[in-house]
């Protein structure tokens, strides 16, 4: 027998590993693909419960998890006329408690076992889901049965739902983006559900007796499915099922969508936002249907021209140009017909150029054949990406809720990636054409109406409108002429104390007092905020008949920073030296010496200037504001909106609803409708800070 | 049965759950160090390729921190057969995802893939392994965007300088300087690094012997082990690197700084306590702490802090477990109105409490089901395996306890739980970190 050395040995063991490596030099190109390996999409169950209910399984021993996911067609698609709301606050409701079981107990029972239970609500399907380890699926639907029949929604749990959607849409309205979407699909839909968006009125028009009888009338068994993905089955969900969802019992209401407008020839809604840095577009226009023969074919032109930072929209507005932060377009499926749509935030002096490149390629896309290279790289990713979105059991149920729930056939999930890989540039070409239409578009921008609208009317026609919907005029864009006419017999001598609060908490004192001097009028400001260490002092000296400044001292402290304003206003020239403190931790400090215009005021001037205004419901007003820390001026829109009562610790006082916007935040103030005018309530739009009459 | 419920009894399961969720593990290593696991599942056509190089931010020196999250920037840089930017642009054209992260004890790079592409995964991994582009130009970019990403990470968000380096002040920069500084560095020392030093960090660092690859899903083990060796096997072995010392200062006497955030709206407070390695025996009590203390609305912090005092608006804890001395963290930002001293106060008196009269029946029920429930979620994709094993490999003696750990969590008893807040959870093993809004000032 020969002796294997460990010299020998050794020597072996080079060999093979050399010889792995001698297989050839490191490739200097990435590699071809392998062979595409066969998705075996699980094979899922049925079933359908006595009640109607549709259950599906997919059945997963891998792991001892199950995900549990019950859709309701339902949603915003059934809430009442003129309180779109109802079925979010529904699904925020849902787990708060029930007959027997309080909301801290079914928050403690699911994380008792480990597992989460979620409710949301869209338009089209209202979606309660649960993911739990396998010894947890009892208790899963015991809550899941529970909360969908027996939910109390308690008062004081409506109110903290329904003040979370106001704060929500309070930000969204210092939101371009959510703007943008908000016109853009009030615009394609109109009336339609998919057209129609919560606002702070219909939220709160809502009534408990809404909340309730949506749930009691809506969430029915018969026409919802439920799909369970994992440790589970077929007999042990059918047992789960009917035992704790058996007793349930009715159908639900059918869902109505109405049709969209017909398209019209391409309009542009300008959605005026004075001081926008940036224009959001949104160009689009009605999509597909479910099942649509060529959704595939779409799917592959839509990602060549915009769904990634690989696409013609990504590279030619970003990469090339430097225009945007990033553009893109998408294809959303919905239950009914939903939109296609191109999108991009741009600077606002290119906003023209962006909106004509971004037309442009989209009729590029519906008139020319997609190369090769492009083709590939898009079903390469399409095809690629598919099974990463199934690889676990909550991925699972969610894909084949969609595939059920939007009716596209039981085999779509296992042909999906075979489908995509046999589209053809002919198709894609076609499908581009049908499905995207620039010649027929909805297009909105919203931005600096004066910046942009010269440019985009050159595009197509332009109809203005502000941020809540009311139409503007060209006019309205522009910076004022002229001076404002005020009453200065408004301002008359009086020691006004305002309270500060932040977050609902009072944390300061604001005084307010007018003393009126032979041909002056003399406003002092003191403001303490303790906690941010705030005491600082403004006084403003105006024109006892104009009210135009004439000079304006400011000392005081924030924190460890000093406040130290002095100008004056002399022969139509503002002079001086303006320190303010900052956020930053050191104050700003600007040299001014610049024309005052007249009519142009000072920022601390506003809150004298509002109440000497000719104040009626509906009034704009526009004044150009010198921010003496920046050294700028700016266009502030002013506009009352409406009248109201508010409550104040001086008092309850009718009041017109001032809303003041070209600052940092918009700002809200409420000013008594009685004369002489003071302000009783101020309110910073987006931020929890609140001024409040005192004495 | 409602009842029942309601009144938690729940019951842990245990049973043949390790036996399912078992990770089957094949391991080899080439001739240049580098270590392979091989973990085949062909269920869904998906593939993870994972590297762990082995340095994180507290292999750096003083004088060079920064360096390990630098070179996390500097990967996707390009290398001698892939472009700048090219890295990411094919893998998203393959339909894959990618990432790579520091942190103190590694750095990891990882694609996840439709099987097909295994190959494209592995050749890209390769070639930034063996000829990473090091020049003047990439290294400056890299360092600006770096400094860029801390002015907008650490410095543009309230409490995130607080959370970076004020628990860092836990430990002292000269018995363990590796824990003792940030995983993003000092701006100085970015400033002052030069390109030959990068160079040299990675020739030290990034080589074959210094790093894991995990290959996890549908593959076929010899056509991967064919790929591995052809793409990686003729990489040179680096030198070892040195290892790291870290006495932790144990005795902190309840050291407590202020820090002033320019950002915050509300007073915060965070108390750190050192714990041991994660290897120790006392982990697993640990962990299953810091679930009863801070996780869910359920949690003792949530409960005394938010709910029933109302002094915070959010409250709770986490677990910093690392190769080295590690920290549990209690949390609370105040609500408005409250000092930071009163919150400090509840947060000490919260944990004392579990210290003094321990935990529940039910809430050890819940904590291990907490931890089975990551565990065995955390096994539901390739990527999570991956990150699995390459956990065990590195924070523990051996892998293969990959398959037996959590039977470690599972034995755990509410006394375990008593006795380590007791050890641990105490003031004089604790720094404390207060931070007021700028312009406040310490609160009295």
């Amino acid at each position: 027998m020969k002796i294997i050395t460990l010299r020998s040995l050794i020597g072996l063991v080079l060999v093979v590993i050399s010889a792995g490596a001698a297989q050839g030099q490191f490739p200097t190109e990435p590699p071809a693909p392998m062979p595409l390996t066969k998705l075996g999409f699980p094979p899922f169950r049925e079933a359908r419960l006595r009640n109607g209910l549709d259950v599906i399984l997919v059945e997963n021993r891998r792991l001892p998890v199950v995900s549990i996911q019950f859709s309701i067609p339902t949603g915003s698609v059934h809430d009442p006329a003129g309180k779109r709301g109802v079925a979010e606050m529904v699904s925020d409701l849902l787990t708060k408690g029930t007959a027997t079981r309080t909301a801290e107990q079914i928050a403690a029972a699911i994380e008792g076992v480990g597992g989460s239970l979620n409710a949301s609500a869209g338009t089209d399907f209202f979606t309660i889901s649960a993911t739990v380890l396998a010894d947890g699926a009892d208790l899963a639907f015991a809550l899941i049965g529970d909360v969908l029949r027996n939910a109390t929604m308690p008062d004081e749990e409506i109110e903290l739902t329904r003040r979370r959607i106001l704060s929500a849409l309070d930000v969204e309205r210092s939101d371009p983006a959510a703007i943008a979407d908000r016109y853009f699909s009030r615009t394609l839909y109109g009336d339609h559900p998919y057209g129609t968006r919560e606002t702070p009125t219909s939220v709160r028009a809502i009534t408990a007796d809404d909340v309730r009888s949506y749930a009691a009338t809506f969430l029915r068994p018969e026409g919802s499915l439920l799909v369970v993905a994992g440790d589970l089955g077929l007999n042990d969900v059918r047992r789960l099922a009917d035992r704790y969802l058996g007793e349930w019992r009715g159908r639900v209401p059918a869902r109505t969508y109405g049709e969209p407008p017909l398209p019209r020839p391409t309009e542009i809604v300008l959605v005026h936002r004075p001081g926008s840095e940036q224009s959001n577009i949104v160009v689009g226009n009605l999509g597909l249907r479910p099942g649509a023969a060529d959704y595939y074919a779409a799917t592959v032109a839509n990602r060549v021209l915009g769904a990634g930072t690989d696409a013609r929209l990504f590279l030619i507005l970003r990469e090339q140009k430097s225009w945007t932060y990033g553009a893109y377009s998408s294809l959303s499926r919905r239950y009914d017909i939903g939109p296609f749509q191109a999108t991009a935030e741009v600077r606002t002096t290119v906003t023209d150029s962006a909106l004509a490149e971004m037309l442009h390629q989209l009729r590029r896309i519906g008139t020319e054949l997609v190369p090769d290279s492009e083709l590939g790289a898009a079903k390469g990713y399409l095809t690629g990406v598919f099974p990463l979105t199934i690889e676990t059991a909550q991925q699972v149920a969610g894909q084949v809720a969609v595939q059920k729930r939007l009716g596209l056939g039981d085999d779509y999930l296992e042909k999906y990636r075979d489908r995509i890989a046999g589209i053809t540039a002919a198709q894609a070409l076609a499908a581009a054409r049908t499905l995207i239409r620039p010649d027929s578009a909805v297009i909105v921008v919203v931005g600096d109406g004066g910046k942009v609208h010269e440019g985009l009317a050159a595009i197509a026609p332009v109809r203005i409108i502000d941020v809540e919907g009311n139409t503007l005029t060209v006019d309205d864009l522009a910076p004022p002429a002229g001076v404002l006419a005020l009453d200065p017999a408004q301002l008359t001598p009086r020691r006004d104390s305002l309270r500060v609060m932040i977050q609902g908490n009072p944390m300061g004192a604001q005084i307010l007092e007018y003393t009126v001097e032979e041909d002056a009028i003399v406003a002092v400001e003191r403001t303490m905020i303790p906690l941010m260490g705030m005491n600082q002092e403004t006084r403003v000296v105006m024109d006892g008949a104009t009210l135009a400044l004439r000079a304006l001292d400011q000392t005081g402290q924030v924190g460890p920073q000093s406040a130290e304003t002095h100008l004056a206003v002399a022969d139509g020239r503002i002079t001086g030296r303006a320190q303010t403190p900052q956020p930053g931790g050191q104050p700003k400090v600007a040299e001014i010496d610049t024309i005052l215009p007249e009519g142009a005021i000072e920022s601390s001037q506003l809150t004298s200037i509002i109440p000497a205004l000719a104040l009626a419901d509906g009034a704009t007003f526009t004044v150009s504001v010198f921010n003496s820390s920046e050294g700028t001026f700016k266009p502030y829109a002013i506009r009352v909106d409406g009248t109201e009562s508010v409550s104040v610790p001086a008092g309850t006082f009718d009041v017109f609803k001032v809303v003041v916007s070209g600052g940092a935040f918009p700002t809200a103030m409420y000013v008594t409708r009685e004369t002489p005018r003071r302000i009783v309530r101020i309110e910073i739009v987006g931020q929890p800070f609140v001024l409040e009459l005192a004495r | 049965m409602r009842m029942l419920v309601a009144l938690g009894l729940l019951t842990v399961g245990g049973g043949n759950l390790v036996g399912q969720a078992a990770v089957q593990y094949e391991h080899f290593t080439l001739d240049n160090g580098l270590s392979v696991y091989l973990v085949p599942d062909r269920t869904v056509p998906v593939v993870t390729v994972n590297v762990w190089y082995n340095v994180g931010s507290r292999n750096e020196r003083p004088g060079r921190s920064g360096f390990a999250h630098l070179f996390e920037h500097m990967m996707f840089q390009g290398s001698a057969n892939v472009g700048k930017g090219e890295h990411f642009q094919l893998i998203e054209r393959a339909g894959g995802n990618l990432n790579g992260t520091t942190n103190t004890d590694r750095t990891n790079y990882f694609e996840i893939l439709p099987s097909h592409r295994l190959n494209l995964g592995l050749w890209l991994e390769a070639d930034r392994m063996r000829s990473l582009a090091i020049t003047d130009e990439n290294f400056e970019n890299q360092r600006e965007t770096v400094k860029e990403e801390r002015r907008l990470r650490v410095d543009n968000q309230p409490y995130a300088a607080a959370f970076t380096e004020g628990l860092a002040t836990g430990f002292d920069s000269t018995s363990c300087f590796g824990y003792s500084h940030t995983v993003i560095g000092s701006m100085d020392d970015l400033s002052a690094a030069t390109s030959p030093d990068v160079q040299d960090f990675f020739n030290l660092y990034y080589a074959p012997n210094n790093a894991t690859l995990t290959i996890v899903g549908d593959f076929a083990p010899d056509e991967a082990k064919r790929l591995v060796r052809g793409y990686f096997g003729d990489i040179p072995r680096g030198a070892e690197p040195p290892g790291i010392t870290c006495a932790a200062r144990f005795g902190a006497a309840g050291e407590e700084t202020v820090w002033e955030d320019q950002l915050a709206n509300l007073p915060a407070v965070l108390i750190a306590y050192l714990v041991p390695e994660h290897k120790d025996a006392d982990s697993p009590a640990l962990s299953l702490l810091q679930t009863i203390l801070g996780d869910g609305e359920s949690s003792r912090l949530n409960l005394a802090l938010v709910r029933d005092q109302q002094v915070a608006l959010q409250s709770g804890a986490f677990l910093d477990s690392r190769r080295g001395p590690g920290q549990l963290i209690g949390f609370a930002i105040a609500n408005q109105g409250q000092t930071a001293d009163t919150l400090a106060a509840a947060l000490r008196a919260a944990i004392a409490e579990v210290a003094a009269n321990g935990i529940t029946p039910a809430e050890l029920t819940k904590a291990k089901n907490a931890f089975r429930r990551n565990f065995v979620f955390g096994r539901q994709s390739s990527m999570g395996i991956a990150e699995n094993v390459q956990h065990y490999v590195h924070f523990h003696d051996d892998v293969s306890e990959i398959n037996t750990d959590l039977d470690r969590y599972l034995a755990v008893t509410a006394a375990d739980i008593q006795r380590v807040a007791q050890r641990y959870l105490v003031p004089a093993n604790s720094t404390t970190i207060i931070v007021v809004p700028k312009g406040q000032g310490v609160q009295p």
